[in-house]
């Protein structure tokens, strides 16, 4: 299967956390889009054809928790991979996603979970 | 029974017999008295008898000179007869006295006085002129009559004399009677007042003696409870869980209970009279100097009682005891006075807190963890980031990056890493405490903070707003008042709404003079937080400083600000909060001052 230049929205508040990111996931074969915060992301996330979305946990105002959920409101079947540096997240949180990891597992890792989801997205 | 009853009644008990002796005295005085009359009257009625004989003797006497005269007609003969007129005259007349003193009847001797001047006159002076005028007086009618009136003469005297006689034995019958009377009288009275005066001297002495039997079980009673008192004080003292150590007005150790025996290792055995620097030695747990004996201002009282008992953060005094070992110990002592209100002593309470302490350090340790604790976000997010940015970068430098990226990689990579050891060692700083008090940039310590703080405050967006002042520095340990300037910061930021301003300021200060306490101090930095959240009520202000109180509710440990206040004053500063409530004027501003080189050693 192949992933013939799919659309990822990535949303961090770290700036170089993000740049490289993206640099990776673009060197993977994706096309990337990135905001700093959620209302700016959420922006992207409407008027865009995202089919994924890579989103950081902890960001000021607006947590990564609120913009999952404000997602699935506008397109549920979006894949949703939550990010975070915390080790747990409550339940309530991690409903509204697909797929919840830690940072530094690794770039292979989330690779590989991004295209699990997407693989399974498209079936 | 007390003094004076005591004393009436020996009184009484020496006066009764007096007493009785004196009116046995009296009455026998009377008895004899009555005796003495008695043997009077015999004597008079005596010396009656014997007139009475001497007048019939001269009567006789006279009649025999009659005779003689008429016998022989010899004037001779006739001597006696005119002799006896004068003292026969006396002796009628004491005669007459002595019987009228008798109460006896006049009349004998009246009868006697006539009869004889009868004789005299009929017989006697007749018979003598006839003799003289030689005329025969033999005539028996006149003699016979003469004799028959000498007869009767004697017979009136010798009436008289039996009338005395009788009376003399009468009267010596009453004597005997008296005599008999007084010796009954007397048996009687000793016999009666030696009874009344056994009975009353028993009564008295039974009295004495129950008074005395009571007395002494008063005393016997009274020793009783007050070895019970003392018992039941021991064994308090024994009870007690504080060390107390009573000394006399001399300094010299009284008492010493099980629990100080303990704390000082001397025994009471061994320490008493010992003079209480010697087995109470107080040194000062910083300076090591030894602390001022209680011993110290005798024999003046000691002004106040006084407690050493030093605080969470202060030093209190340790106890050296016989073995050497140290003990922290509390202590007070107070002056003991007696009833004039001189010095009698001192007692010494003192307990050991090594346990408090533990259980202080304990707490202390868990509001750093506390601290920690709020920082864990922070540490999650500042670590876990950087970290994964290198190790996404190292991915990508291990998959033929061209030079350019290889480069650029590399660049971000040590800048992250040098974001994780700038958090770490902002992290550790709180923890490695110096051993001396070090000379502090506070603008250097306030931004090492601030980078701790920055995931926090961007979180809950704030904006930080900082001034300052170059070059203030102070003296202290830096690593505990990092907490308490993140503590001050998160309560800060806790307090504020999204979108506010907290500021910093620090300024140096050279002449102390704008505390609401303002003493005169050291020159220092003064350290302003301020924040405009609710603000605190007035009334809420003063309890912030108390330990365990929070206004967080179940989130704020509360340890927090009067951990933070000890740290503050062992480093020989102050801290203060002001705060406004008004809906166009509110927020907090927690201000702390630290000095050059006050910090007390630990």
């Amino acid at each position: 299967m192949s992933l013939h230049r799919r659309l990822v929205l990535c949303i961090d508040d770290e700036v170089v956390g993000l740049q490289v990111r993206k640099i990776i996931l673009e060197r993977a074969g994706y096309t990337v889009l990135t905001a700093p915060d959620g209302p700016s992301g959420l922006e992207i996330f409407a008027e865009q054809p995202i089919e994924a979305v890579v989103l950081d946990y902890s960001m000021p105002g607006m947590d990564g928790g609120q913009v999952a959920a404000a997602m699935r409101t506008q397109k549920p079947t979006v894949p949703i991979l939550l990010l975070s540096a915390y080790v747990a997240l409550s339940p309530e949180i991690t409903r509204n996603v697909d797929l919840y990891m830690t940072k530094g597992e690794g770039a292979p890792i989330l690779l590989e979970k991004l295209n699990g989801l997407l693989t399974g997205a498209s079936n | 029974m007390n003094l004076s009853q005591l004393n009436r009644i020996l009184l009484q008990t020496l006066l009764i017999p007096v007493v009785a002796l004196l009116f046995v005295a009296g009455v026998l005085a009377l008895q004899i008295r009555k005796a003495e009359v008695t043997v009077a009257h015999m004597q008079a009625v005596g010396d009656n008898i014997s007139t009475a004989t001497q007048v019939g003797q001269y009567i006789v006497n006279e009649e025999n000179a009659i005779r003689g005269f008429q016998l022989t007609g010899d004037s001779v003969f006739l001597q006696p007869y005119n002799t006896t007129q004068t003292p026969l005259g006396r002796d009628l007349a004491r005669l007459r006295k002595g019987l009228a003193l008798q109460g006896g009847d006049p009349r004998m001797l009246d009868d006697l006085v006539f009869a004889h001047d009868t004789w005299h006159i009929a017989f006697a002076e007749p018979i003598i002129q006839a003799t003289r005028n030689g005329t025969d007086t033999r005539d028996t009618g006149l003699n016979l009559r003469a004799k028959a009136q000498m007869d009767h003469i004697i017979q009136l005297i010798a009436r008289i004399i039996y009338v005395q006689q009788t009376q003399r034995a009468e009267a010596a019958r009453t004597w005997r009677r008296q005599v008999n009377q007084t010796l009954e009288i007397l048996i009687a009275l000793a016999l009666l007042i030696g009874l009344a005066i056994g009975i009353s001297a028993r009564n008295r002495l039974h009295q004495v003696s129950d008074a005395f039997q009571k007395t002494l079980e008063a005393v016997r009673n009274n020793a009783q409870l007050t070895y019970e008192s003392e018992q039941r004080l021991r064994t308090m003292l024994t009870s007690i869980g504080e060390g107390i150590i009573v000394c006399d007005r001399h300094g010299k150790v009284e008492i010493l209970n099980t629990v100080a025996e303990q704390l000082t290792g001397w025994t009471l055995a061994n320490a008493i009279n010992e003079p209480i620097d010697s087995i109470f030695h107080l040194v000062n747990e910083h300076t090591r100097e030894t602390l001022e004996s209680p011993a110290a201002s005798f024999p003046q009282l000691p002004l106040t009682p006084k407690t050493h008992d030093g605080d969470l953060f202060g030093s209190h005094p340790i106890l050296i005891s016989r073995d050497g070992s140290e003990i922290p110990i509390e202590e007070s002592e107070a002056p003991i006075t007696d009833r004039e209100g001189k010095l009698a002593g001192v007692v010494i309470v003192f307990r050991d807190i090594s346990e408090q302490r533990r259980a202080q350090t304990t707490l202390l340790a868990t509001e750093k963890l506390a601290v920690a604790g709020r920082l864990a976000a922070t540490l999650a997010h500042e670590i876990h980031n950087p970290l994964d940015s290198v190790s996404n970068l190292l991915y990508l430098l291990q998959n033929n990056p061209s030079p350019e990226e290889n480069a650029q990689f590399l660049d971000l990579a040590s800048k992250e890493l040098a974001r994780v050891s700038q958090i770490s060692r902002a992290m550790l700083g709180m923890y490695r405490e110096s051993k001396e008090p070090v000379a502090v940039d506070v603008q250097e310590m306030l931004e090492s903070i601030l980078l701790l703080l920055d995931v926090q405050m961007r979180h809950a967006q704030l904006t930080l707003h900082t001034e300052f002042a170059p070059g203030a520095t102070f003296t202290g340990y830096p690593a505990e008042l990092r907490q308490v300037f993140i503590n001050l910061l998160t309560n800060a930021a806790e307090a504020s709404q999204a979108g506010s301003t907290i500021t910093i300021r620090t300024e140096i200060i050279v002449e102390r003079r704008r505390f609401p306490r303002a003493e005169s101090r050291p020159a220092g930095v003064v350290v302003t937080i301020t924040d405009t959240g609710e603000g605190i009520p007035a009334e809420t202000l003063p309890r912030l400083f108390q330990p365990f109180f929070t206004t967080k509710g179940e989130q704020g440990t509360g340890l927090g600000l009067w951990v933070s206040q000890g740290i503050v004053q062992k480093n020989g500063g102050t801290i203060t909060l002001t705060s406004r409530t008004d809906p166009d004027n509110h927020g907090t501003t927690a201000t702390v001052f630290l000095p050059h080189g006050t910090a007390v050693p630990t």
